[in-house]
């Protein structure tokens, strides 16, 4: 298939090429004139690449030898840079990490690897890939696209002399090419190649601004995504030591017999940890909300941690059914319930938000560590969904931003009314991540049917997974009831209307809420393909739109049906109260003037009303709990490798 | 899914409100005999609901009308979903939707007790979800089925399995119920803190329709009592009633705790017994 | 009667506000709640909340700074409604009569319904204004307190 060729080729560098075209000077609408139809292409591709997949089954690409000499000049390359931005920021870590990356690629090339010629391809496209493409190309290319939107408007704020936005840019949509460049490896070495660039992506990013906070988080995030760097290429070597090659395929084929893969396979498990921000790994992911909120849309949903579950999720065919994957669902089972919980005292919207995106991958990795049918369909269906919500969310948080100047939820009173159109995408966002008919909700019903029958540790699973839930419902539901609180204050001014930052707002709520609708359908022609690939079968019966399984059911379009009765229909006919029949809040009889804006005082004074929201610090407090949790976290990391001997 | 199932479900949803209705004026009138006064007369309730739906409409908010709408609404869902013999998981999950809609109905409006009231909603709910949750599992354990069907069909009761689970459903019971010591986020007693909590803004109907919603909801979670005996069901029905008139002891019994207390007790005597029970089964079997 | 007349009659919701008296006829209308007179037999709640309330029970003579408080409490109240003024000082400003700080009366403020006698009221005649009072509601127009 060469068309399928090119259009991989086109995934991977057309955004790279983009990005290296927005360095020129091209001011605001010359970089909209790029980047829109770069956009379009990258969506219409992923979607032409994913068909053809679906019809024709996995494609393999290979590469001429000469390639592997390219491959490590540029390795070593980022390596070095890696190791000045060390030495540079006096950041012995980073150095370190960066120097120790560098000793062992040497080692592996030159030592182990030398005259070694792989027999697999580099590129191996299956349904698993195909759907990470899909979501990197349409919700990236989507964030790219309120960056454009986004990006002068925050120049303007912090008073820039010279824009720094073509730089920006470059690596904002490089990003994109680079994830497709992962999501599609095959060998393990040119997964490392990509997995470096992410995080060279990722430290640019990060440190964008050049405030101190920033270039301190950012060397944070680089030192973290370093270890798992180290682990990856400590995985390779034991990979192609056990397998004789540094396929991940052939690694997944052989399987967890012995020690040895199973040590290779807990390394890469550990990798896709760090950069999924798994406990005690989230410090960065957290830190990473100093860069523009494009950064952290992009970071947090469809990009950049997602490459960490989704490499934990490649390989769970692998040890599929040995105590490694119950310590990895035992791990993610933990990560989720300890985040959701964290988040519960956050008044920071965008920490919140990280929260919750640290606990929907650890439910990812809980998912993949169940490793049976139901989790992994749950798992691949959680990417999706995931990615869509949050990155709706993160934006829409954003232009927030810009509008009321505050990330502060305490500030956010009334959204819904103040700002209506990105008030409203934020609630319909927020129930989608939160209740049952739709898509992440479904994932969670899924882990926990999948766990609830299993036996041994799965016990404990199902109890993280239901505190998990309940904690994401408390920060989850007091955000959403602030955004709705009526009679906050005036509606905004908008000084101009960001056309592509509402589009591509509105345009993933609408996905978030038609996927959920159809998700019968995303189910049978994605999901179910995707993970047929990896081996595992079907776990519903899908006829008439339901979903089936073994012990359980769920009928997503009947609950929609009721859900739309339930909560538009009264939307739409409860009429505003007559003259005579509105009332004013209740404040005990001393309204001012018969309102609800002010009260009389017990010295007589007017005192203007104020609501605020519940943290409950004293007990969900993050000063108290991150140690505790992180040294928990610690444990469980001991036990994932622990599982590898027992 | 049968005609019969169907029938069943219908039948259900509309006899849910007498029974519902009936069982808080049973409770009034034991609340009242324990405090050594006569009590209203059983039907009061009724009086209540007809009352309050006759009301001039009045309201602070269009918000909070359209929420306690979207709170009965959801919850006739999850309790006809419960009657159609469906995963009792999803249940559970429309249940919470439906909690949800009741906290944001009092959110809509910019008062404080209201406010106050919405968060203590939701931290009760955050305190009964996750032993709702895993009561579920524990029955999917030993039936092997989620659906209400499946557990209907199972070969024997439950309880003698799950005692422990048991007990932590009485927990849940309590502050599903807005009974002491769990009320603390719109009791009447609790009047000096937060006035009426989430109720405070409503009025007439809207109130009316609470009352409705807070009927299906006591019939459906002692429906979930009732499938800890399902063979024969008349024992599970019997078992339901002596749970509930045991709340009412309690409510009268005990003083109501701070939310701190009702989380822990949500979260580690509820859970704890649960994974006793969980443990002791696989021990045992 | 039809169903709603009699539901109204049946399920009073007390709304209860001193206006500065002496406390002695709030005592006497919280023993309306005790085992001895227990009006919830009746379906009275004191329910503490004008949104929910359908009877104003007003005791005290009603001064200038609570005026306004009494007057919102009234409007909060959802229709129909009903007032009821306790005691001397709430009917017509008893030895508070005349005072340069009262008012002299609850219906100086708002439109009562029912007036019930005493100072202190005893229970008996509170529940009688009840009684009255929903006699009134219900439409049959006997008593007038």
């Amino acid at each position: 298939m060469a068309s399928a060729e090119t259009l991989v080729w086109a995934l991977v560098l057309l955004p790279v090429a983009a990005g290296l075209i927005a360095l020129l000077p091209l001011g605001g609408a010359g970089r909209k004139a790029l980047f829109v139809p770069v956009a379009l292409v990258m969506a219409g591709a992923s979607v032409y690449l994913t068909a053809g997949v679906a019809a024709g089954g996995p494609i393999a690409i290979g590469l001429p030898h000469s390639w592997d000499t390219v491959l490590t000049v540029l390795d070593f390359a980022l390596l070095a840079y890696f190791i000045y931005a060390g030495l540079a920021a006096r950041h012995s870590l980073v150095t370190g990490l960066a120097a120790a990356g560098a000793l062992g690629l040497a080692y592996l090339k030159f030592a182990r690897l030398s005259g070694y010629t792989p027999a697999e391809p580099v590129f191996y496209i299956d349904m698993l890939s195909a759907v990470m493409c899909l979501v990197i190309s349409i919700v990236g290319s989507l964030i790219v696209l309120y960056a454009l939107d986004y990006m002068p408007r925050h120049e303007e704020h912090l008073g820039l002399e010279k824009s720094r936005q073509p730089q920006f840019f470059l690596f904002l949509a490089g990003f994109l090419g680079v994830m497709n460049g992962l999501a599609f490896a095959d060998n393990l070495l040119w997964l490392y190649f990509f997995w470096e660039l992410t995080t060279l992506c990722c430290f640019q990013l990060i440190r964008h601004d050049l405030t101190g906070e920033a270039k301190d988080n950012a060397l944070r995030a680089l030192w973290m995504n370093l270890l798992g760097a180290v682990a990856l290429l400590a995985g390779t070597g034991l990979a192609f030591q056990q397998t004789g090659s540094v396929s991940v395929q052939k690694l997944i084929d052989i399987g967890g017999a012995g020690s040895g893969i199973l040590l290779a396979l807990a390394l890469l498990c550990f990798t896709g940890f760090t950069k999924a921000a798994q406990v005690p790994f989230q410090s960065w992911l957290l830190g990473a909300m100093v860069a523009p909120t494009p950064v952290s849309a992009l970071l947090h949903s469809s990009t950049m941690v997602k490459a960490g579950v989704y490499l934990v999720l490649r390989l769970a065919p692998a040890y599929c059914g040995t105590t490694l994957s119950d310590m990895i669902g035992l791990f993610g089972g933990f990560v989720f319930m300890v985040t959701s919980i964290l988040a519960v005292s956050q008044p920071v919207s965008k920490r919140v938000l990280a929260y919750s995106t640290i606990a929907n991958l650890g439910l990812i990795v809980c998912c993949a560590g169940i490793n049976t049918d139901l989790a992994i369909a749950a798992g691949i269906a959680l990417i999706v969904f995931h990615a869509v919500s949050k990155g709706a969310l993160f934006m829409a948080v954003g232009m927030v931003e810009q509008h009321i100047g505050s990330r502060n939820i305490e500030d956010m009173e009334g959204l819904r009314f103040r700002t209506p159109v990105v008030g409203a995408a934020m609630v319909v966002g927020m129930l989608s991540m939160l209740f049952l008919p739709f898509g992440v909700a479904f994932s969670k019903w899924a882990a926990i049917e999948a766990a609830g029958l299993e036996e041994g540790c799965f016990l404990v699973i199902t109890a993280f997974l239901a505190v998990g839930s309940a904690a994401t419902l408390l920060f989850w539901a007091k955000w959403t009831g602030r955004l709705l609180t009526a009679g906050a204050g005036p509606r905004e001014r908008r000084e101009d209307a960001p056309g592509l930052a509402y589009l591509a707002v509105t345009g993933l709520v609408a996905g978030a809420v038609v996927l959920s609708v159809f998700i019968a359908p995303l189910m049978k022609r994605l999901v179910i393909p995707a993970q047929v690939g990896m081996g595992y079968a079907n776990p519903f019966d899908l006829t008439a739109w339901n979903l089936v399984t073994a012990n359980g059911s769920f009928t997503p379009w009947a609950l929609f049906i009721a859900c739309a009765v339930a909560v538009l229909l009264p939307a739409l006919w409860v009429k505003d109260p007559e003259a005579d029949g509105t009332a004013p809040g209740y404040l005990c009889g001393v309204n001012v003037d018969g309102g609800d804006e002010k009260f009389w005082s017990a010295g007589g004074a007017a005192v203007p009303v104020a609501t605020g929201g519940s943290y409950w610090a004293s007990a969900f407090g993050e000063e108290k709990l991150t140690p505790v949790f992180n040294w928990a976290a610690l444990a469980g990391l001991a036990a994932v490798f622990l599982g590898v001997i027992l | 899914m049968t005609l019969t199932t169907v029938l069943t479900a219908l039948g259900a949803l509309v006899l849910a409100p007498l029974a519902g209705g009936l069982l808080y004026g049973i409770d009034r009138k034991v609340t009242a005999r324990l405090q050594g006064r006569m009590g209203p007369p059983v039907v009061q309730p009724f009086y209540d609901f007809f009352k309050l739906a006759a009301k001039k409409r009045m309201m602070t908010s269009r918000g909070s009308g359209v929420w306690a709408w979207a709170y009965l609404l959801l919850t006739m869902t999850a309790f006809a979903l419960f009657f159609l013999g469906q995963d009792l998981l999803v249940v559970v999950l429309v249940l919470a939707f439906a909690g949800g809609a009741l906290a944001y109905g009092a959110f809509a409006v910019r008062s404080p007790y209201a406010h106050l009231g919405a968060h203590r909603e939701l931290l009760q709910m955050a305190a009964y979800e996750p032993i709702l949750l895993l009561t579920v599992v524990m029955f999917a354990m030993e039936t092997g089925s989620f659906t209400v069907c499946g557990v209907l069909a199972a070969a024997g009761p439950l309880l003698p399995a799950l005692p422990l689970t048991f007990l932590a459903v009485l927990i849940a019971l309590g502050i599903k119920m807005r009974k002491s010591p769990f009320d603390i986020a719109a009791c009447e007693h609790a009047h000096q803190e937060i006035v009426r909590g989430v109720y405070t803004e409503y009025s007439g109907r809207y109130l009316a329709l609470i009352e409705l919603a807070h009927w299906y909801e006591l019939v459906l979670v002692l429906a979930v009592v009732a499938l800890f005996w399902a063979q024969p069901l008349w024992v599970g029905a019997l078992i339901a009633a002596g749970v509930f008139l045991l709340e009412l002891f309690v409510d009268n019994l005990a003083a109501r705790l701070r939310w701190s207390w009702m989380v822990t007790a949500g979260w580690g005597l509820g859970i704890g017994f649960i994974m006793i029970n969980m443990v002791l089964l696989r021990w045992l079997a | 009667m039809g169903l709603v007349a009699t539901s109204r009659v049946k399920s009073p919701w007390i709304l209860h506000y001193c206006t500065g008296g002496c406390n002695g006829c709030d005592i006497e209308i919280l023993a309306c709640l005790t085992p001895l007179y227990d009006v919830e037999r009746f379906g009275i709640l004191n329910i503490g909340n004008p949104k929910h309330a359908d009877l104003l029970v007003v005791t005290g003579p009603v001064n200038w700074k609570n005026a306004d408080v009494l007057k919102n409490l009234y409007e909060q109240m959802p229709a129909p409604k009903m007032v009821m003024a306790v005691g001397a000082c709430a009917c017509g400003g008893g030895v508070f009569h005349n005072c340069y700080n009262t008012l002299g009366g609850v219906d100086k403020v708002i439109p009562v319904d029912v007036y019930v006698r005493g100072c202190a009221a005893r229970p008996e005649a509170v529940i009688d204004g009840v009684v009255a009072a929903l006699d009134k509601l219900a439409g049959l127009g006997r008593g007038e307190g």
